[in-house]
């Protein structure tokens, strides 16, 4: 009989105790709270500015994930991950813009079409990544980030260039519709379109993190930590890599179908520009790097403070109207996110999820003593 | 027996030889190609814009291949420095236009100007290069993650002070008088500035090269580049050396930011992103820490933009990045670059 | 009391995680060649480098020349002149003869180039291969290189790593001769497994272990100690 349970394996023991965790782990609960939070958000605030926050922290919690899956998981550095995501709002965008009338079956060929560009392209560009050394395919991927970018502003008769696209949903989804008052709240497209959002998000992220803790995820970690021996215990890292390639960029690019649906326009600047890959890699090191609950942290802080602070530093410009630099000083805000990156990389370069669990981790480690 | 030996020996060696020769023909005669769709004229014209702008690209580009080689830093706040160089040129401009230096004024006037511009862009460059270097990128030495993320935040940040200092939107720059206006050789049009713009690339690379070749600090920098820890046991303060390398990285691109905003008249506070690409594809194509491949790369980069943009605009950094790639596959280290 | 122009107290090493030397001390006493001995990863190499301060101790002293020199960089102990021969050479194999000569030479004045023509008398083959890249020289060649181009600074100590590895036994021979010739110079430590060459340059020895010093004496009697040799060296 003893013969038929032999002794676990480490990680069958990681995984039964992970397991058993499952239900009672603090972090579920908050995720549950989260949940409940941000579907009660239009009840509990009413304010749009309040809705479009949550909804575009939702988005971009997701696709920073996405890209915490490369970098963070498998360390591939691309910096192509935002092109990935003007893809995605292209093809919702520029399918309703090009039909003339926004019809329902717009929106499931929209995430279509995103997959399949994601797909195509992103296999390119795990081929290279495979090829080349880290840093020349930093530089790869730089550049065709750059001239996706350039694409959609000279590509004018496709893309209508700089002024962007700016189009109207179908049905229930349009901002017109209105369907009556539910608990005390107008119900309307807007207020549908956010449901969408949330839902699709929520199952994105749920999607990520089971990848994550998978076999394969655990393959990918294991070559982000040593390549070599992975290869030697007998994985074919190369497909683990085209995988993670194609899987995150998927995501990123349904993303970018998400955001379009949300604010119904899209343009260079808003979805394909370098200052959206920025704001990526702001999220992923605020929140922390390989954590992937730290994307949701990230985005939440950078777009909070992105809406409140530029309101903060107008009202300095309001008290001091009269220094042209003291108010250039408080028009560029960007700038302090640019200081406040290099602070965190260089000061606290595991972000606040991973020093939170860092420090969990020795708390704990001090306990069993 | 022996003979046959030699003889094959001889074939492999003449097919070797073969094989070279067949390398350079298609190498050069790759530029040619234009020919097809562009008539003589033009293709002249513009071989002269591509020679142009791969000067000033190696202006940016040798800087970067260098500190990358030398001191396995990548600095992708490399372009800052060029937009830095660009915004000191147009200060200086604008000023010394108030002497009627630069509208107006003889050519001695027009010459000291763009001197002045060059110095000072230099000084600039050289200042912002040692800052940078002591503040940030000795926090990043050996994590390529650590330095791709610190200097991507670092140039935003330089960006920004650009935006705040000269504000947000584009300038126009000025151009001496004695630049403005054009030779015609045999109808081949040559805007002067270009002239000049190749005069100075080609000194920058020949007085590099001479450094690099014939002076102490070139002999260090090269062995730098293959074994820093020897270098160091030979008695080198490598770290001092890395500063300098950097800080003279940062002053060339500075000068070249210079020279590209006379050359296209307008200016913006982001215009360092553009050039660190074009930059980064010539060292990539060049291969890392190779002065003279970097040289190479940057006529290739210059010339295939301009044929290109001539005919289809939207694909001339594409056909870049088609380079970048058939390169890379053919050669992973680039085209001197040592694997 | 003899005259140690080199004495290690307690070094303590660190490479990463691993704990390399634990805790040694030894004297270099000045005008001979002093071996050390020992197997593989026993922390010989290591030795020279943390002298050199390219893996820096993390705790102990190093004197040299009567100067504590343990956090100094790796520049200033070769200004300070000690002269260092790594194992596999490390010559600049991109840079030519010359080239690395000169950038060996840390004062350029008449005393060097006199040095210079020393080691051209020593080792031929380096003026016959003068403008030569040094990637193209033999491996004897590259090892002459190695140590001739630490000679035409005016070093009071030289830190050799196992000159002979790869080398035929007609070079090592040539080798150790030279050797012997320049120990009557500049001090040497030479970290050697070939026991040959240790036995025909060596004064004193020290035998590592596991990171610290197992044995020291000197080298004539170490040959005749075959109950030695075979514990710690595993030759009989």
């Amino acid at each position: 009989m003893a013969d038929q349970h032999p002794p676990q394996t480490p990680v069958q023991a990681q995984r039964a105790q992970e397991a058993a965790g499952r239900y009672t782990r603090a972090g579920l609960w908050l995720q549950v709270i989260l949940l409940v939070l941000l579907a009660l958000e239009p009840w509990l605030v009413s304010s749009f500015r309040v809705m479009d926050v949550a909804a575009k922290v939702m988005i971009f919690a997701v696709l920073v994930a996405s890209y915490d899956l490369l970098l963070g998981y498998t360390g591939i550095f691309s910096l192509a991950h935002a092109m990935f995501f003007g893809l995605g709002a292209y093809s919702l965008a520029l399918i309703i813009h090009h039909a003339g009338a926004p019809l329902w079956y717009h929106l499931p060929l929209a995430a279509l079409l995103a997959t399949g560009l994601a797909v195509l392209v992103s296999l390119v560009v795990a081929f290279f990544s495979l090829r080349l050394k880290a840093l020349f395919f930093v530089v790869m991927t730089l550049a065709l980030a750059q001239f996706a970018d350039i694409l959609s502003i000279q590509w004018h008769s496709l893309t209508r260039g700089e002024d962007g696209v700016s189009f109207k949903l179908p049905g229930l989804l349009d901002v017109g519709w209105s369907g009556g008052k539910l608990w005390g709240l107008t119900v309307n497209g807007r207020l549908l379109t956010y449901y969408i959002v949330l839902a699709a998000a929520a199952l994105l992220f749920v999607g990520l993190v089971r990848f994550v803790r998978s076999p394969a995820g655990r393959v990918l970690k294991s070559i982000r930590d040593n390549e070599q021996r992975a290869t030697a215990l007998g994985y074919k890292t190369f497909n683990y890599q085209i995988l993670a390639n194609v899987f995150g960029a998927v995501v990123a690019s349904l993303c970018g179908v998400l955001y379009a649906l949300w604010v119904r326009f899209v343009g260079p600047e808003s979805v394909m520009s370098t200052a959206i890959m920025l704001n990526i890699l702001l999220m992923l090191i605020i929140g922390g790097m390989g954590t992937l609950y730290g994307s949701i942290v990230g985005a939440a802080f950078i777009l909070v403070a992105e809406s409140w602070l530029a309101d903060g530093l107008r009202a300095v410009k309001v008290f001091l109207p009269d220094l042209m630099v003291l108010q250039r000083l408080a028009d560029r805000w960007i700038l302090y996110f640019g200081v406040l990156f290099v602070l965190v990389v260089i000061f606290f370069p595991k972000g606040l999820v991973g020093s939170a669990r860092e420090i969990a981790a020795r708390r704990r480690a001090r306990v069993r003593e | 027996m022996n003979s046959t030996a030699q003889s094959a020996a001889a074939s492999t060696q003449s097919a070797a030889d073969l094989k070279r020769w067949a390398g350079w023909v298609v190498g050069v005669g790759i530029w040619l190609l234009p020919l097809l769709w562009i008539n003589l004229t033009t293709y002249l014209v513009l071989t002269v814009a591509g020679v142009t702008m791969g000067m000033l690209l190696f202006l940016t580009a040798s800087g970067f291949t260098i500190i990358l080689g030398l001191m396995d830093v990548i600095n992708l706040a490399h372009g800052a420095f060029f937009a830095w160089g660009a915004y000191t040129g147009f200060t200086v401009l604008g000023a010394l236009n108030k002497l009627g230096w630069v509208e107006t004024g003889t050519l001695g006037q027009s010459l000291v100007s763009v001197l002045i511009c060059l110095l000072l862009a230099l000084a600039v460059g050289w200042v912002l290069g040692v800052l940078l270097e002591w503040l940030v990128i000795r926090r990043t030495y050996g994590s390529h993650l650590k330095q791709i993320l610190i200097t991507m935040g670092a140039a935003l940040v330089m960006a920004e002070v650009i935006a705040i200092l000269w504000g947000p939107n584009d300038e126009v720059v000025l151009t001496p008088a004695a630049f403005t206006g054009s030779l015609d050789l045999w109808d081949v049009v040559i805007e002067k500035f270009r002239l000049l713009a190749i005069l100075v690339g080609g000194a920058v690379f020949l007085a590099m090269h001479y450094v690099l070749q014939r002076t102490k600090l070139g002999i260090i920098v090269r062995g730098g580049v293959e074994n820093r820890e020897m270098v160091q046991a030979l008695g080198h303060n490598i770290r001092r050396i890395f500063t300098y390398v950097f800080a003279a990285g940062a002053a060339l691109a500075a000068m070249g930011g210079t020279m590209w905003s006379i050359y296209t008249r307008e200016i913006r506070p982001d215009m360092g992103e553009s050039n660190l690409i074009f930059a980064l594809i010539v060292v990539v194509i060049g291969g890392m820490g190779s002065v003279t491949g970097c040289f190479l790369a940057s006529l290739m980069v210059g010339l295939a933009f301009n044929y290109v943009a001539y005919s289809v605009p939207t694909l001339a950094l594409g056909v870049n990045i088609m380079i970048m790639a058939v390169i890379l596959l053919l050669r992973p280290s680039g085209l001197m670059g040592r694997s | 009391m003899p005259e140690f122009i080199l004495s290690l107290h307690q070094v303590h090493t660190f490479l990463g995680q691993h704990h390399i030397l634990q805790g040694v001390s030894l004297q270099v006493p000045e005008g001979q060649a002093l071996v050390l001995l020992g197997r593989n990863g026993a922390g010989k190499s290591t030795t020279l480098r943390t002298v050199m301060g390219l893996t820096p101790a993390r705790s102990g002293h190093i004197v040299f020349n009567g100067g504590d020199i343990s956090r100094a960089r790796p520049f200033e102990i070769a200004r300070a002149g000690i002269g260092f021969v790594p194992e596999d050479q490390a010559v600049l194999y991109t840079l030519t003869v010359e080239e690395n000569f000169r950038l060996a030479m840390l004062e350029e004045d008449q005393a060097s180039h006199d040095r210079q023509e020393a080691v051209f008398a020593l080792f031929p083959d380096l003026k016959k291969f003068w403008k030569s890249k040094a990637g193209v020289l033999s491996g004897g060649q590259k090892q002459m290189l190695a140590i001739g181009r630490t000679m035409v600074n005016d070093h009071r100590l030289l830190l050799i790593d196992e000159p002979s590895k790869g080398l035929a036994p007609i070079l090592v021979d040539q080798l150790a001769e030279s050797l012997n010739q320049i120990k009557s110079r500049t001090t040497i430590v030479l970290v050697e497994q070939n026991f040959r060459m240790a036995s025909r340059v060596g004064g004193d020895y020290y035998i590592l272990d596991d990171g610290v010093v197992a044995h020291q004496g000197r080298m004539e009697e170490l040959a005749r100690d075959h109950q030695l040799k075979q514990k710690y060296l595993g030759i009989a």
